[in-house]
C-alpha cells in the first residue's frame, strides 16, 4: 500500500479480497494517485473514522477524502455504517459512495434515502470499471468542492 | 282377461272395448237364475222388486207377491231371523240366514242379505256341496293362512293364494292377476289343472278390465258365475220405489253381467269363473281369478274362506312391499359403501361406477346408466347412441334443467326416442349440478314389450264364439303389447330415492376431488414460487464470482495484449467471452424467474401503443438491419404492459437478428380474432392473436415446439448471439395471461411468430377493440 502523503486518502470498505485487488488494479490503470485504505466491514470503519483499536496509534488512519462503501458487508452492514456517520456531527460532511452489484431500483433508492452521496454499480469488464472511477475521480476530487475535514478528531 | 260390462241390452256397442268405461254395469236390471233376488222396503219389509225366475225356485208368480209384506213368501220365524240380522248389520251381507217358505216347504237355498240404496237385497242361491258349517270353516281357512303367511316372497305368497282358493273351490285354474299403477294387469302366479292352459306371466291392457269394473271390484270383493251360458233373469220391477231408476246391484251375488265377458269366457272354454279382489286399502291390487270348465257354483261359506284368502295375501302383499322397500334400501347403502371403497380405490368416480354397474343398474331396475358432463360421457349397460343422449340432456335441461326428471313413456314427451323406444323408454335424469357445466346423472328402463316373456303356450287354439277372434286372452296380451310400446316400468319412489342417495354420494365424491385438486394446485403454485425464488436467488449468488472472473480475465487480457503474445491473449480472450456468455444467461434466468413476481393485475392496454414504444426503443437495430416494420392497427387487450412491452421487444429482436443474408428484412405486425374462446368469471372470453411475421431464415417446423423451451436454441452462439430463453419469456406472459403462443415457418421461407390475448370484457374496454370505430 502506498503512502503518498501528496495523494489523498480514500477509504474502501470492501469484504472481498478479489474486489480489493481488482479495484486497486483499476486505480492502478486510471492512473489515480490516491492513498486507498482498506477496512473489511463496517465495523472496522467505525474503528478507523474514530481512530480505535488497531486504528488508534497516530497516523494510522489519516482522514479520507471519500469513503467508497460496499452496502452489502459481513457483521456492521454499510447501511447502517452510513446511518451512524450521517447522525455525527464531525462525519456528516464525508462524502460517501456507495459500491453495489445491485441494479435493482429499489436498491438504488433506498441507498440514497439513507444519505449516500453516489451509488455505483460495480462493472464486470475492466474498461468500464475504469471509466467509472476515472470520472468519479475526476468529479469529487476536481469539479466538486468539498468541505475541508482536516481538525476533527 | 274378464270383461265385465253389463247385461244383455249392450252388445253393440259393448264390443267397443274402449266404450266400456261408460257401461253402468252395476245396474244390469237382471240377475243370474241360479238363485232369486227380492228388494225390499223398511221397515215394512215389503216386496218392491222381485227376479222374475221366483216361481221356478222358491214359489209364486211375480205379480202374486209384488208390493206385499214378505210373509206373503215366508214363514214368521224366518222373518223374525231376518229382522234380527237386520238389526245387527248395516251395509254389505253378513253370514246366510235360514229361510222356509210360508208354507213350510224346505228351500235348500242360502239366504244372503244387504243393505244399499235405501233398500234391503234378500238373495237366495244354492248351498253349496261344501257347507260344513262353522267348525270345518275355521279349520280350513286357518291352514289356509297359515301356510300363506309361511310364505318368504310375494311371487311365493301369490303362488300358495292361488293354490289355496283351488283347494277350497275346486276351480282348474286359479290365477292372481296383478294391477299396474296403469292397470293393465299381469299373471304374476298360477295354480292349475295340467289339462288347461296356461296364463301366467301374460300381460293384458287396461280396457280388459274397464274402470267401473274395477270400481266395483273394489266395492265388492266377490264375483260369480256359475254358468255362463245361464239365461239372465229381469227384475220385476226394476225400478226404485224411491228414485223410480233402475235397482242398483253393485253388492249383489247375482247380478248379471256383461254379454261380452260371457263371450270372452266362452272363447277360452271357460263355463264358471269367480274373482276374488285383492284390495290394499282401498286400493284395488289384483284379483283372484278362477277359471272352470266346467258349471261351478261356490257357497257362501267358501266364497268367504277365499275372500279371507285375498284378504290376508294382501296383507302379506303389505309387510312384503314395505320389507322390499326397506331391503332395497339396505342394498343401497351397502352398494353405496361398495362404490366408495371402490372409488377410493381407483381415485375415479366413473371407473367406480362401472366396477358396480350390475349392482347398481340391479338396484334401480335399469338397463343402463349415462354419467354425463360436458368433459366426459360415461356409459354402462344398454344406453341410447352419443348423439341421441346429447340432445336428450339438451331436451332435458330445456324442459327442468335442474330437478330430477322421470319419465316412463319419453316418446310421447320427445318424439325422436321412440327410435331407441327399446332402450330407453323410462328415463330418470338426476343433475348433479344447478348451474354450468351441466352433470347429469341419467338411468335407462327398456319398454315394457321387451321385458315380458311370452307366458304359456301362444299357439294353442280356442274356439271362436260370434264375436270374432278378438275377445281372446292371447289377442288381449297382443293389444297389451302394442299398447305398451314405448312404455317403461314406472320409476318406484324408494328407486328415486336410491338414485338421489347415489347423486349425492357422487357429488361428495366429485366436491372432495375439486378439494384435493385445489390443495395440490396450492401446492404446486408454493413449490413453483420456491423454485422461482431459488432460481432468482441463485442467478444472483452466481453472478458475484463471475463478475470477478470477468474482471480479472479483463485485467489480464490487458497485460498479456500489452506483451503481445497472441496465443495467450486468446485464450484469455476465450475466458472473457465465455464469462460474458455466462452472465447473459444468468441474467437471462433471473429475468425469467422474476416474471411471477414482478407480475401486474391485467388491465386493457393499446397493443399499438406499446408496439410503437417498443419499435422506438428498437429504433437503432431497425435502422442498423435496415428493415422495413409494418404494424397494423393493433386492438387493446387486457394485458400486463410491461409483459406485453417484452413480448412485443422479444420478437421483434428475434425478427431482427434471424433476418435473411440475401433480401431486405420486412417484419409486419398484426392482429385478427382468434377464435378462442374460453369461459372466465361467468362470461365467454374472446382472444385477439397477434402476428409478427418476418421474411427471415425461418426454420424447420418440427422445432415449432422446441424453440419455446427455455435455453432451446436452433444455432450455435457463434452463429447468432443470445441465451434462448427470449421466447421462453414470451411464452410465459402470453399463459399468464390465459393466452397461446405458436409459430407458423419453413427453413427459409421467414417466421410468423403469434401469441393471443384476451380481448377486455364491453364494459371494460377504454379504447376501440375490433370492428369498433
Amino acid at each position: 500500500m502506498t503512502r503518498d502523503s501528496a495523494a489523498p486518502t480514500v477509504l474502501v470498505a470492501e469484504d472481498h479480497n478479489h474486489d480489493k485487488f481488482i479495484l486497486q488494479e483499476v486505480f492502478k490503470r486510471a492512473g489515480i494517485k490516491a492513498d486507498l485504505r482498506f477496512v473489511d466491514d463496517g465495523e472496522q470503519m467505525l474503528d478507523y473514522l474514530y481512530r480505535r483499536g488497531t486504528f488508534a496509534a497516530a497516523g494510522a488512519a489519516p482522514v479520507p477524502a471519500l469513503v467508497l462503501l460496499d452496502l452489502n458487508m459481513p457483521r456492521l452492514d454499510g447501511r447502517k455504517v452510513v446511518r451512524i456517520l450521517r447522525a455525527d456531527d464531525g462525519l456528516r460532511q464525508l462524502p460517501v459512495i456507495a459500491l453495489s452489484t445491485s441494479e435493482s431500483p429499489k436498491h438504488i433508492t433506498e441507498a440514497y434515502s439513507i444519505g449516500i452521496n453516489a451509488y455505483l454499480v460495480k462493472p464486470a469488464s475492466i474498461p468500464d470499471y475504469v471509466a467509472k472511477i476515472s470520472s468519479l475521480w475526476q468529479f469529487w476530487m476536481s469539479t466538486a468542492s468539498l468541505p475541508s475535514l482536516e481538525g476533527r478528531p | 282377461m274378464s270383461i265385465d260390462i253389463g247385461a244383455g241390452k249392450t252388445r253393440a256397442v259393448a264390443l267397443d272395448l274402449t266404450s266400456c268405461d261408460r257401461e253402468p254395469i252395476h245396474v244390469p236390471g237382471a240377475i243370474q237364475p241360479h238363485g232369486v233376488l227380492f228388494a225390499l222396503g223398511e221397515p215394512d219389509l215389503r216386496i218392491v222388486g222381485v227376479s222374475a225366475n221366483l216361481p221356478a225356485l222358491i214359489g209364486p208368480q211375480p205379480d202374486a207377491v209384488l208390493d206385499r209384506p214378505l210373509g206373503a213368501v215366508f214363514d214368521e220365524a224366518s222373518i223374525g231371523r231376518l229382522r234380527t240380522l237386520l238389526h245387527q248389520v248395516d251395509g254389505p251381507a253378513a253370514s246366510p240366514v235360514a229361510m222356509q217358505r210360508r208354507d213350510g216347504g224346505e228351500l235348500g237355498l242360502d239366504a244372503v242379505l244387504h243393505r244399499h240404496d235405501g233398500l234391503v237385497l234378500l238373495e237366495f242361491e244354492p248351498r253349496g256341496p261344501d257347507s260344513e258349517g262353522a267348525h270345518a270353516f275355521f279349520r280350513r281357512t286357518s291352514g289356509a293362512i297359515r301356510r300363506l303367511q309361511a310364505a318368504r316372497t310375494l311371487g311365493d305368497a301369490c303362488a300358495a293364494a292361488a293354490r289355496e282358493v283351488r283347494a277350497i273351490t275346486g276351480f282348474d285354474r286359479v290365477k292372481i292377476y296383478r294391477f299396474a299403477s296403469d292397470f293393465s294387469g299381469e299373471v304374476v302366479a298360477e295354480s292349475r289343472h295340467e289339462d288347461i292352459e296356461s296364463f301366467l306371466g301374460l300381460h293384458f291392457p287396461p280396457s280388459d278390465i274397464p274402470a267401473q269394473a274395477r270400481a266395483l271390484y273394489a266395492l265388492n270383493p266377490i264375483r260369480l258365475i256359475p254358468d255362463i251360458d245361464y239365461r239372465p233373469s229381469p227384475i220385476v220391477p226394476d225400478r226404485h220405489p224411491a228414485t223410480g231408476r233402475p235397482l242398483d246391484l253393485s253388492f249383489a251375488v247375482l247380478r248379471s253381467v256383461s254379454p261380452i265377458h260371457l263371450e270372452y269366457m266362452r272363447n277360452m272354454g271357460i263355463r264358471g269363473t269367480m274373482s276374488v279382489s285383492i284390495l290394499r286399502g282401498d286400493r284395488l291390487w289384483g284379483l283372484i281369478a278362477c277359471h272352470n270348465r266346467a258349471p261351478r257354483h261356490i257357497g257362501h261359506d267358501a266364497r268367504q274362506a277365499c275372500e279371507m284368502v285375498a284378504q290376508v295375501l294382501a296383507w302379506q302383499i303389505g309387510v312384503m312391499e314395505e320389507e322390499a322397500v326397506t331391503r332395497h334400501s339396505l342394498e343401497g347403502k351397502a352398494i353405496q359403501r361398495r362404490l366408495l371403497g371402490d372409488i377410493e380405490q381407483l381415485r375415479d368416480h366413473r371407473a367406480g361406477l362401472i366396477r358396480n354397474s350390475e349392482a347398481l343398474l340391479e338396484l334401480m331396475g335399469a338397463s343402463g346408466l349415462c354419467l354425463y358432463g360436458r368433459d366426459a360421457v360415461t356409459t354402462i349397460g344398454r344406453t341410447p347412441p352419443d348423439a341421441a343422449i346429447e340432445r336428450l340432456v339438451d331436451w332435458a335441461s330445456r324442459t327442468d334443467g335442474s330437478e330430477l326428471f322421470q319419465t316412463d313413456r319419453l316418446s310421447t314427451l320427445l318424439p325422436e326416442a321412440a327410435a331407441y323406444a327399446d332402450v330407453a323408454s323410462g328415463v330418470l335424469a338426476v343433475p348433479l349440478s344447478r348451474t354450468p357445466p351441466r352433470r347429469i346423472m341419467l338411468w335407462f328402463r327398456p319398454e315394457v314389450a321387451q321385458t315380458v316373456r311370452w307366458g304359456g303356450n301362444p299357439e294353442k287354439s280356442v274356439e271362436i264364439g260370434p264375436d270374432g277372434d278378438r275377445l281372446q286372452p292371447r289377442k288381449s296380451f297382443a293389444a297389451w303389447t302394442e299398447e305398451s310400446r314405448g312404455r317403461a316400468v314406472p320409476w318406484q319412489p324408494h328407486e328415486i330415492v336410491a338414485a338421489v342417495e347415489l347423486r349425492d354420494l357422487v357429488i361428495d365424491v366429485i366436491l372432495r376431488k375439486a378439494e384435493e385438486l385445489e390443495s395440490v394446485n396450492t401446492q404446486l403454485a408454493r413449490s413453483n414460487e420456491e423454485l422461482e425464488s431459488f432460481a432468482y436467488v441463485a442467478s444472483h449468488d452466481l453472478k458475484e464470482p463471475l463478475r470477478h472472473i470477468e474482471a480479472f480475465a479483463g485485467l489480464l487480457g490487458e497485460s498479456i495484449r500489452q506483451s503481445g503474445d497472441d496465443r495467450l491473449s486468446a485464450m484469455v480472450g476465450g475466458i472473457e467471452s465465455s464469462s460474458r456468455r455466462l452472465r447473459n444467461l444468468i441474467n437471462d434466468l433471473a429475468e425469467f424467474s422474476r416474471l411471477g413476481r414482478q407480475a401486474q393485475p391485467l388491465a386493457p392496454a393499446d397493443l399499438g401503443d406499446i408496439a410503437d414504444e417498443v419499435m422506438a426503443d428498437l429504433r437503432q437495430r431497425i435502422d442498423e438491419a435496415a428493415a422495413t416494420v409494418t404494424c397494423e392497427r393493433l386492438p387493446v387487450v387486457r394485458c400486463d404492459r410491461n409483459q406485453m412491452r417484452q413480448v412485443l421487444q422479444n420478437l421483434l429482436s428475434n425478427a431482427l437478428k434471424y433476418r435473411h443474408p440475401a433480401r431486405p428484412c420486412r417484419i409486419r405486425i398484426s392482429a385478427l380474432e382468434s377464435g378462442e374462446r374460453t369461459y372466465r368469471d361467468g362470461a365467454d372470453e374472446t382472444f385477439a392473436r397477434i402476428c409478427v411475421a418476418d421474411n427471415g431464415i425461418g426454420f424447420d417446423p418440427k422445432y415449432a415446439d422446441q424453440v419455446f423451451e427455455p435455453f432451446q436454441r436452433l444455432h450455435g452462439p457463434d452463429e447468432y448471439e443470445g441465451s434462448g430463453i427470449g421466447l421462453a419469456i414470451c411464452r410465459k406472459i402470453v399463459q399468464r395471461h390465459g393466452g397461446k403462443v405458436g409459430v407458423e415457418t419453413a427453413p427459409d421461407q421467414g417466421a410468423t411468430f403469434w401469441f393471443s390475448l384476451p380481448l377486455p370484457a364491453a364494459d371494460e374496454t377504454p379504447g376501440p377493440g375490433f370492428g369498433t370505430q
